[in-house]
């Protein structure tokens, strides 16, 4: 008994040692760069600003396609940033896969590396939610590109969003279809185990209600269902004008595709997660008839966003959608930041200069953030019309 | 050296890991009595809920609401585990996941509790908890000579640490007394033991509410660990996360646990450099374990050789 | 309304009881759930949507390319995961749920970086056929869903019972040894059942595809985890058990979504297997009590 315990400890103590040797190893250096702080008149005598930028993103697992076209996003901005040559920007990026645990893991890896300036992703509003607290009491800046949950920028003042809230985004595209359509009936179905598509629905039951709109059922999905057709038979039967979804594309087209096979011919409304090539990819002509309210509109003829999409071609293969251009322009954001704060390696100046962004003219449109360092810009509201997404008239 | 090592990222991992040998050992104990319970992610869940929702709402003291959370755990196991006595094997195992399941689809529809899949946010860190509470009785860090990060995390550490020596303690005292011998004698041969006169009904609802009581205490520690919790922290994933713990470490010998717990959790960190492929690995990995060792890395004939005796297989 | 839920479910019920199948069969010869039985499901939606979309193959063709497939993954399966572990000394009823898991876990994760996260559509022009009865529309994809089901089922019964190779397998199932002493060749019964089981999921897959119009890399998770509720609803290694089970769980869940809570669909399953293993652990159709193995 007494000999197991011990033979137990030993085992214990090697084990601790082994681990804490193993985390020792993987440390990376933390003294890159070394230089002396830049100062402003260095910004315009034309010397290079570095930075190291950390990455957090949802690679690996189900939701895998999100956090790349997030990392796609970002590193074709970083290419073109650093070829201009003000600022050199290098990304550090950290998989989350998904999961709170490990995206705090990565997350205190990045900020516990002093040459780690600031944190773009992670990828998840619940992720977010557990990485950003701890950002923010360790003071390095954190931006969310994709997390469109409410409270995300409340969290503090290092904490901002590049991705346009529901708030915003729902609201908008629900009164330009009722007003065009003079829809009075709506019925709702949305993803309740998944707190992006849950924070849209209360946007859209909010702003039904204030609308004064009659909801005729609420019906909810859960993730890795592929069948819908229970819930859409009952939407069907109350005989909605409009139906409200909150889904994120890859759900939401075989949802809208499936209700189109069922003769449900309403328009759909739905949020910016909803907003994707891929939807008429999955759904072909069934996505006719998708309203969506965005800040990225991805037939756009606006000249930036064409070369925007022929250079995400050349570069990847296929064509962008909202979290590649949310995330090509959070970097712009950030090396527009670091040029005003003209150093890489403060980390309060960094913050200082980022929350002074105002109308900075990205892809996505002008973007300023509010005082919480949420943001504020304007919503484009499109639909879905003979498989092309065209914007939305009146 | 030192300060190297208070990174506060080796902290924050080694406490995921402490949490993960709490959970890896919440499968141990029902298991060293012939029950292979898949219920831990959902007691974890409860005991998470528990504790973060009295402490959001009432403002009670940390050690209180993380008992409670453990003890409410706990009952429930017992609830569960009274029925659950009827199955065995592969048909426990499934229900105890369906409970979990059950649990987990509970705390997403339960919204004007739960919050629904949005989770509970601002939940107390324990760390920062003890920090201010070091300051109240007049102890800064910078006095041990730590940033107020560091002490954060490091408290964390040892309180966790001081858990776990204690469950460990505590389930290897428990292995060496009558209980333990009955759970032994009950996992060998049910009806031997019954035949003997052990009562049952009695130790089995035991081991498996000890190991949700473990698995309520890991949640709830999660929590205050983490700051934030969503119904997808407790799905069918963490489950079978916590089975391999214990299976990939040895399911015979308790170190078993501490091994897997401790190395399936440093090994996605280790692998972060190839972590497109990591699950891919994972998954092989597990395979030729399977294959190699189905017993698991470590297990008694090994421990014995180590101690330089040799005893037949099959005694524990 | 009534009649399109009940439609919907008998359709979702139809590919639960085929997933089910697989299940059902190689526990009971082996007595091992297969863990990995969604993942195989899943990979055989996947080479339908290939053959069809990307190659542009006719339907029939993709059938057999997903069943040839997945036989295929099933027969490594076998060889890699469950025969090193089988008559090994020491190897508790843990080891093969494990190595099951492991490889569904590589599954799923190889087919991210084969196929993408994201969900790919599955069109054919099968799919669009339809009937319109009144205000109700059938797809004739529904139709041929529950058609093969009940052949499966009624095919699989009829071998098990009539031929030479089902009552080897039968023998197998019921005793090993036995079995092995009376001249079956019970490595190869063990590695047809396995293939067997895993060629169904590979049609349940083209069809879950055909059906609801998508196919990504998660959707064996889900499917697996309602498949193993279902043979233990209607009894372990049970065909029929797998099927009736599949129905009632398909229309349970389609009714509590049309009359209930739409949230709670996920829990249901559970619920059931819960209540079922309390009132009666052998299940439905089981004949023995459920012993652990």
């Amino acid at each position: 008994m007494q000999k197991y315990q011990k033979l137990f400890l030993i085992i214990l103590a090697t084990f601790m040692l082994i681990l804490l040797t193993a985390c020792g190893s993987s440390s990376t250096s933390t003294n890159s760069g070394g230089q002396s702080e830049t100062s402003i008149e260095d910004e315009t005598s034309g010397e290079v600003i570095q930075a190291k930028i950390g990455v957090i993103s949802y690679l690996s697992g189900a939701g895998a396609a999100y956090g790349e076209a997030i990392t796609q996003g970002l590193k074709l901005a970083q290419k073109e940033i650093n070829e201009k040559g003000e600022v050199n920007i290098e990304l550090v990026i950290e998989d989350s896969a998904g999961e709170a645990e490990q995206a705090v893991n990565a997350g205190q890896k990045l900020m516990a590396d002093d040459s780690i300036l600031a944190i773009i992703g992670p990828t998840l509003s619940t992720e977010f939610f557990a990485v950003a607290p701890e950002a923010d009491l360790n003071g390095i800046t954190i931006m969310g590109t994709s997390t469109t949950a409410d409270g995300i920028p409340e969290i503090g003042d290092y904490v901002f969003r590049n991705s346009i809230p529901e708030a915003l985004a729902i609201p908008a595209a629900m009164e330009k279809a009722v007003k065009r359509t003079g829809a009075k009936k709506v019925a709702i179905i949305y993803g309740n185990d998944d707190a992006f598509t849950k924070a849209g629905f209360e946007v859209m039951k909010r702003t039904a209600e204030e609308m004064g709109l009659e909801i005729t059922t609420i019906e909810t999905y859960q993730k890795g269902q592929s069948d819908y057709k229970a819930q859409l038979t009952k939407i069907k039967n109350t005989n909605p004008d409009l139906v409200l979804a909150s889904a994120l594309y890859n759900e939401g087209a075989v949802i809208i595709d499936q209700a189109r096979k069922m003769g449900i011919t309403v328009p759909f409304v739905g949020g910016n997660g909803f907003n994707s090539p891929q939807v008429i990819e999955i759904a072909g002509d069934a996505a006719n008839g998708l309203i969506v309210g965005t800040p990225y509109f991805g037939d756009s003829t606006d000249p930036k966003i064409v070369e925007f999409n022929k250079k995400y071609e050349e570069e990847y293969g296929k064509k962008p959608d909202q979290f590649a251009a949310q995330a090509y322009d959070a970097l712009y954001i950030y090396a527009d930041a670091l040029k005003r704060a003209g150093t890489g390696e403060d980390r309060d100046a960094f913050r200082d200069a980022l929350a002074e962004t105002k109308d900075f003219e990205g892809i996505l449109g002008l973007f300023s953030f509010n005082e919480v360092g949420d943001v504020v810009m304007d919503v484009t509201v499109v639909e879905i019309k003979d498989g092309k997404f065209v914007e939305f008239e009146e | 050296m030192l300060g190297e090592l208070l990174n506060p990222y080796y902290l924050q991992v080694l406490c995921f890991i402490l949490i993960n040998i709490m959970l890896a050992l919440s499968i141990y104990v029902p298991l060293s009595s012939g029950q292979l319970s898949l219920g831990s992610a959902g007691f974890m869940g409860i005991g998470a809920y528990t504790s973060a929702l009295l402490t959001i709402h009432y403002e009670l003291p940390l050690y209180v609401t993380i008992l409670v959370g453990a003890l409410l755990a706990g009952v429930i196991g017992i609830i569960v585990g009274i029925p659950s006595l009827r199955l065995t094997g592969v048909y426990l195992a499934i229900a105890t996941l369906g409970f979990g399941e059950v649990i987990r689809v509970l705390f997403v529809n339960w919204e004007s509790l739960t919050k629904g899949s949005v989770g509970l946010t601002g939940i107390p860190q324990l760390g920062r908890e003890l920090l201010k509470f070091a300051k109240s009785i007049g102890i800064e860090p910078s006095a041990l000579g730590l940033k107020n990060n560091q002490f954060v995390y490091l408290s964390l550490v040892i309180v966790l640490l001081i858990i776990v020596l204690f469950i460990l303690w505590f389930v290897i005292r428990q292995q060496n007394s009558r209980i333990g011998r009955a759970y032994s004698s009950i996992q060998m041969d049910e009806k031997a033991a019954e035949s003997m006169g052990i009562n049952i009904t009695y130790y089995k609802v035991l081991a498996f509410a000890q190991g949700a009581f473990i698995a309520g205490l890991a949640g709830a520690l999660f929590a205050h660990t983490i700051g934030y919790i969503s119904p997808s922290d407790f799905s069918y994933h963490r489950a079978v996360e916590i089975l391999i713990f214990t299976v990939f470490g040895g399911s015979e010998v308790i170190i078993g646990s501490v091994f897997g717990a401790t190395i399936l959790t440093l090994l996605p960190e280790v692998l972060r450099f190839v972590s497109d492929y990591r699950y891919i690995f994972y998954g092989i990995m597990l395979v030729i374990l399977m294959a190699v060792r189905p017993q698991g890395i470590l297990d008694l004939y090994l421990f014995y050789r180590l101690k330089g005796k040799r005893i037949k297989r099959g005694t524990s | 309304m009534l009649i399109e839920q009940l439609i919907n479910g008998i359709t979702l019920g139809s590919i639960y009881a085929i997933v089910a199948l697989g299940f059902t069969l190689v526990f009971g010869v082996l007595g091992i759930i297969n863990m990995a039985h969604g993942e195989i499901f899943m990979v055989g939606a996947f080479i339908g949507v290939l053959t069809t979309s990307v190659l542009g193959w006719p339907l029939w063709l993709a059938f057999l390319a997903s069943i040839v497939v997945t036989s295929l993954l099933g027969y490594l399966l076998e060889i890699f995961s469950l025969r090193p572990l089988r008559g090994k000394k020491g190897v508790s009823h843990l080891a093969p749920l494990i190595s099951t898991i492991g490889v569904s876990i590589f599954l799923e994760n190889l087919s991210h970086h084969m196929f993408g996260a994201g969900n790919k559509p599955f069109r054919t022009a099968f799919a669009e056929i339809r009937f319109e009865i009144g205000s109700i529309t059938i797809y004739l994809v529904q139709i041929t869903i529950f058609v093969i089901s009940v052949i499966l089922m009624v095919g699989l019964s009829v071998w098990l019972s009539k031929t030479k190779a089902g009552k080897a397998l039968r023998a197998t199932a019921e005793n090993l040894e036995t079995a092995s002493i009376l001249g079956v060749d019970t490595k190869k019964i063990i590695t047809l059942t396995v293939i067997i089981a895993s060629g169904m999921g590979g049609i349940a897959g083209i069809l879950v595809g055909m059906a609801f119009n998508s196919v990504s890399p998660q959707m064996g998770l889900s499917m697996g985890l309602k498949g193993l509720a279902i043979i233990i609803l209607g009894g372990m290694g049970n065909v029929k058990g797998a099927m009736v089970g599949g129905l009632i769980l398909g229309l349970s869940e389609t009714l509590l979504v049309a009359y209930g809570d739409s949230g709670y669909r996920d829990a249901i399953a559970f619920i059931m297997i819960i209540l079922i293993l309390l009132i009666r652990p052998q299940g439905i159709f089981g004949s023995k009590t459920a012993e652990g193995r």
